[in-house]
């Protein structure tokens, strides 16, 4: 079809085309939305030509661009909304003090926190080492522009299998080696040149994220509560500087990216979107912003993210009730010649808009020039709700704030199916001895020792970090269940961030998973000795428009807002991203936690390996036969819609009384279990102290000797407590730890009254897991 | 001359991150620092109320980071902005005996500027070294151990004990120090003879051992050198994360004291300037 038809050049010293809504055909509509790149649906378009309708003109190709931003799934979340709506949107606690980009929580009298999980998924399929760098980009402005100098860095990572066949791999999709070490290389060295620590995180590996990747990015901030901003500007007349980078074509349409499915082509045609990071330039805005921030010298500000200045002017501005007006050609680009669209919808990364009095403007430019970051007024707010666009003295755009940013909601059709339609019972496929089980599971790439990740991440910069992500020994540590900060110099006030996710369970059960995703982090954070306090989650699911994604969506929502509503922990941030799938099909419905927890004095805090010979081990927690979506089953073949279930109440008293232990001084080390079930958890305990263990499963019941080693019930911990405080430990849970071992000699023996499960030596467990990576990633010894 | 009057320069320029454990730890003893940007040093971009003359300070400390992205070679950007403008009071600032600290990047910019190891004179107009590339090729981030080798040439160190062996951190990509080729023997024995080896990296058995307790593959395992008069320091490892027990890697297994084993060496510059100055 011919583009003639559906444009018409407006008169104007640069291209600008008036785009022909007013009569045109469906057909017509389609192709504009096609040919724009907007991904506008019809029913979208459809909008568009109601509104244009009443104003009495056709819009033009900047304003068609703009909604094409404002209403893509990314930004207005129009698939989702209803259902967080109904399900976690309402959880509220006094200690929330707002939802902004981040979500902020009070920390102590004097200061607050901000914590943030997103997605950058696509962009990561599709150029690693830079969709990973630019997503740590964007998740730490999302806390700056809190007024929050950021502390933590989070990086939970899906990929396929790294043993994946190469003639496996669907066309257009990269190896999960290859993604694998470039996503890790693009947070390195994004993450350690701007100086925030990398704290906690996952990699998970499994078939479905072979054709699409999930790169998810955690942040978290501190702020004294004084030199909080909201992402809101002050008042009309208030100055739009923009900050930091410079605008170029890179990560044009990046948020109608992310808001399709993956194809063979995304390579060609999207590698455009991917934005390209900087973090020498991203250094010094921190500063900036953060000293302009603390010297009160601004009245809010908002970070550019997805959809750039399109996105952040008009919401800015509407946030206080007010509107703007943008010139464009005040936006320093990286190169001439970019049209007025593409400057209004670029995402070029490392800019963030702050509004300023006429008072302040002088200083603020200054702030800026000293640290030798660009800052430019490119707009105002003015008294009417509308955004308001010039370039070279023309009128662009001119929409109601009302209507541009309140975008479609959707209520899409969905499927809920039962986990037993989901999946069928099946038997194991390989017999494995309980030595060899536990062997294999401590090797697996999904157990092993993360040690090639996260020991090329800086974990220690800013100087306190408490809990570091591996524990014990040194030359032995072993994985901990969450890392603890000491944010505030004059306070001995801990912050513990965790990661929680177990995509294995929510395929099979998403409603389960949501729940169970909440006790893993409830778990974590109670393991170190960190009451839980606030979460911000990553829901990673596939196409929306399918209904039984939708479903799945649906269920795990339900799930985690039920159990996160018990307990009264709030969500004060959040993502969505969907069309997680490529021509192969979704992946699993991922459903990703950053938890925080506070600890009241880090010099309480617990690790996870043991200590020392002669104590006692307790095992809290119910263990039962909900095998379905364990470790242990995708190791021998088996399956079963059967996942572990959390009871709620249960959850809430173990909480209560593992912190209560802890706060007496009676817990020496304490480890969640989790995948791999009781057997890894002991054995990750061992290898941290370099101490063996004598247990007996016989007192956890009538339940088999795999479900007794490897069930990965929920609201459990293994617990190292003294002889001597084994009394109050036991009265201290009220009935909920069982003894079931002894710390001691160099070796793990696990038995059941007569019946001996497993024996090995603290080095073959050693061995066992800490190589996998190394040999599939090189660098092996 | 009292602690308090200690005046620090927490030297920073884009890209340098680890100046607030920096800054903090010379406040927790009671000095005097400031967060100084090179731009208040050189007088670019800065109101007069914002210059600052080197002369005013009694310690430089160069903190770690990725100063400039270390996109040519790490370290060497900040070299080459310091050298441009400040390469001559600079020496006259290490001529007068006052002291210069330079952590991981900081130690880096020192070796390119040629003020370490300082072998002709207070600075070599050519450096004499490199902190190249880790064998492993990557960025490593793990405990590191640091036996304590100077015999009191160094006034960063002089309050550990001879033998010593010390918990400091490591994390950095380009830490491994090479000598040129023809010269490396000399100028070891050169090192050793003027007692410029401050610390060796060693294992928990105390042995000189190799990767990972060499966390980059230095040669002879040294993690830290002084200039022949001791005056100024470079140490891959960051003695700022370590100021306290509990920032240690392996503390929740016990300890005999509350302080960090890299408080000691603010403790002892602190200590040297104020019986000099």
């Amino acid at each position: 079809m011919a583009l003639a038809g559906l444009y018409k050049k407006l008169e104007a010293p640069f291209p600008l085309s008036e785009v022909l809504l007013a009569g045109a055909t469906d057909e017509q509509l389609n192709a504009i939305a096609a040919e724009s790149g907007t991904g506008l649906s019809q029913e979208e378009m459809k909008a568009l030509v109601g509104y244009f309708g009443k104003v009495g003109r056709n819009p033009t190709d900047v304003e068609l661009q703009s909604l094409g931003q404002a209403w893509s799934e990314h930004c207005c979340y129009k698939s989702s909304k209803q259902i967080l709506r109904e399900f976690v949107f309402g959880i509220d606690n006094p200690q929330v003090i707002d939802r902004g980009d981040a979500g902020v929580m009070e920390f102590d009298a004097e200061n607050a926190y901000s914590l943030r999980i997103e997605s950058h998924n696509h962009p990561s399929a599709v150029e690693p080492y830079g969709g990973a760098a630019t997503g740590i980009g964007g998740i730490v402005r999302d806390v700056l522009c809190m007024g929050c100098q950021p502390v933590a860095l989070i990086d939970p990572l899906f990929f396929g299998r790294l043993d994946t066949p190469p003639e496996k791999i669907q066309k257009g999709a990269k190896h999960p080696t290859y993604l694998f070490d470039g996503v890790v290389s693009g947070i390195r060295d994004y993450g350690n040149r701007i100086g925030v620590p990398t704290l906690s995180g996952s990699v998970v590996f499994d078939d479905s994220y072979t054709g699409n990747c999930l790169v998810n990015v955690g942040c978290v901030g501190i702020a004294r509560k004084e030199h909080l901003y909201k992402n809101r500007v002050g008042g009309v007349g208030d100055n739009l500087v923009l900050v930091g980078g410079r605008t170029g074509r890179d990560g044009i349409h990046g948020v109608t990216f992310a808001s399709a499915v993956l194809t063979e082509d995304s390579e060609t045609e999207s590698r455009g979107a991917v934005q390209l990071g900087d973090p020498i330039t991203k250094e010094p805005v921190i500063h900036a912003v953060l000293e302009v921030a603390r010297r009160g010298l601004i009245t809010g500000m908002k970070d550019l993210g997805g959809g750039g200045l399109s996105c952040v002017c008009g919401e800015l501005a509407y946030a206080a009730g007010f509107g703007a007006e943008v010139h464009l050609d005040k936006v320093p680009l990286k190169e001439e010649g970019l049209l007025p669209w593409e400057i209004w919808v670029s995402e070029s990364q490392e800019r963030m808009m702050l509004a300023v009095t006429d008072a302040n403007l002088e200083e603020v430019l200054h702030v800026f020039k000293f640290n030798d970051v660009e800052a430019n007024v490119v707009g105002r707010v003015i008294p009417e709700q509308s955004a308001r666009v010039f370039f070279k003295g023309v009128k662009v755009l001119d929409m109601e704030l009302k209507f541009l940013t309140g975008g479609p909601e959707y209520c899409r059709p969905r499927e809920v199916r039962a986990p037993a339609q989901r999946v069928a019972e099946a038997p194991a496929k390989r017999k494995l001895d309980h030595n060899r089980a536990l062997l294999g599971l401590l090797a697996s790439e999904n157990i092993c020792s993360r040690d090639w990740v996260i020991r090329q991440y800086d974990h220690e910069v800013r100087g306190c970090t408490v809990l570091k992500p591996l524990q014990g020994v040194i030359g032995h540590s072993s994985h901990g269940d969450a890392s603890v900060l000491k944010p505030v110099e004059e306070s001995w006030k801990g912050l513990a961030v965790a990661t929680a996710v177990n995509p294995w369970v929510t395929a099979i059960d998403p409603y389960r998973g949501g729940k169970g995703v909440i006790d893993e982090m409830c778990r974590n954070l109670v393991a170190v000795g960190a009451m839980p306090h606030a979460f911000s989650n990553c829901l990673n699911f596939g196409n929306p428009e399918r209904p039984e994604r939708l479903g799945e969506f649906h269920e795990a929502v339900r799930g985690l807002g039920e159990a996160a509503a018990a307990l009264g922990i709030p969500t004060p941030s959040g993502n969505v991203s969907f069309y997680n799938e490529s021509e192969t099909g979704s992946v699993m419905p991922t459903v990703v936690i950053l938890g925080t927890g506070i600890v009241p004095d880090v010099r309480n805090a617990i690790t996870s390996d043991l200590k020392k010979a002669g104590n006692f081990m307790f095992i809290v927690g119910r263990t039962g036969p909900e095998m379905g979506g364990s470790a242990y089953y995708r190791l021998t073949g088996a399956s079963s819609p059967l996942v572990p279930d959390t009871d709620l109440p249960c959850l809430k008293r173990s909480i209560d009384a593992m912190l209560a232990a802890m706060s007496e001084g009676l817990v020496r080390s304490c480890h969640d279990i989790s995948d791999g079930g009781l057997a890894v958890a002991i054995a990750e305990m061992c290898i941290g102290g370099q101490l063996g263990a004598e247990m007996d499963l016989e007192a956890l019941g009538e339940i088999s000797s795999e479900a007794a080693l490897f069930s990965e019930s929920n609201t459990r911990w293994l617990v190292e407590v003294e002889q001597t405080k084994a009394e109050p430990f036991e009265q201290a849970l009220g009935g909920l730890a069982i003894r079931i071992g002894e710390v001691g000699g160099k070796e793990l023996s696990i038995c059941s009254g007569e019946e001996i499960l497993v024996s090995q030596p603290i080095e073959a467990l050693e061995e066992a897991w800490k190589n996998t990576l190394w040999n599939r990633m090189g660098g092996a010894e | 001359m009292k602690p308090g009057e200690v005046k620090v320069c927490v030297l920073r320029i884009e890209g340098t991150n680890c100046e607030t454990e920096s800054f903090q730890a010379f406040e927790r003893l009671g000095a005097k620092p400031e967060m100084v940007h090179l731009k208040q040093l050189l007088g670019q971009d800065v109101r007069d109320s914002e210059r600052r003359n080197l002369m005013d300070y009694h310690i430089l400390m160069i903190p770690g980071g990725f100063s400039s992205g270390d996109y040519v070679r790490a370290g060497a950007i900040f070299a080459a902005r310091m050298k441009s403008k400040l390469a001559a009071p600079l020496a006259e600032y290490i001529r007068e005996g006052r002291a210069v600290l330079g952590v991981c990047n900081g130690f880096q910019v020192l070796v390119e500027m040629g003020f370490l190891p300082g072998l002709e004179g207070v600075m070599s107009q050519t450096p004499d070294a490199v902190l190249t590339t880790n064998d492993s090729s990557r960025f490593e981030c793990r405990p590191t151990l640091l036996k304590y080798e100077n015999n009191y040439n160094c006034i960063f160190t002089h309050k550990i004990k001879s033998g010593q062996v010390l918990l400091i951190p490591s994390a950095h990509a380009e830490g491994k120090l090479l000598f040129p080729q023809d010269r490396a023997d000399a100028i070891h024995k050169q090192l050793e003879d003027n007692d410029q080896i401050v610390f060796r990296y060693v294992s928990p058995d105390g042995d000189y051992a190799g990767y990972p307790w060499n966390p980059n593959g230095s040669p002879r395992n040294i993690a830290g050198i002084c200039n022949p008069s001791g005056n100024v320091m470079g140490m891959m490892p960051h003695p700022e994360r370590v100021f306290h027990r509990f920032t240690h890697p392996d503390w929740t297994r016990g300890f005999s004291s509350e302080l960090g084993d890299g408080r000691v060496i603010f403790e002892s510059v602190l200590e040297s300037v104020t019986k000099r100055f």
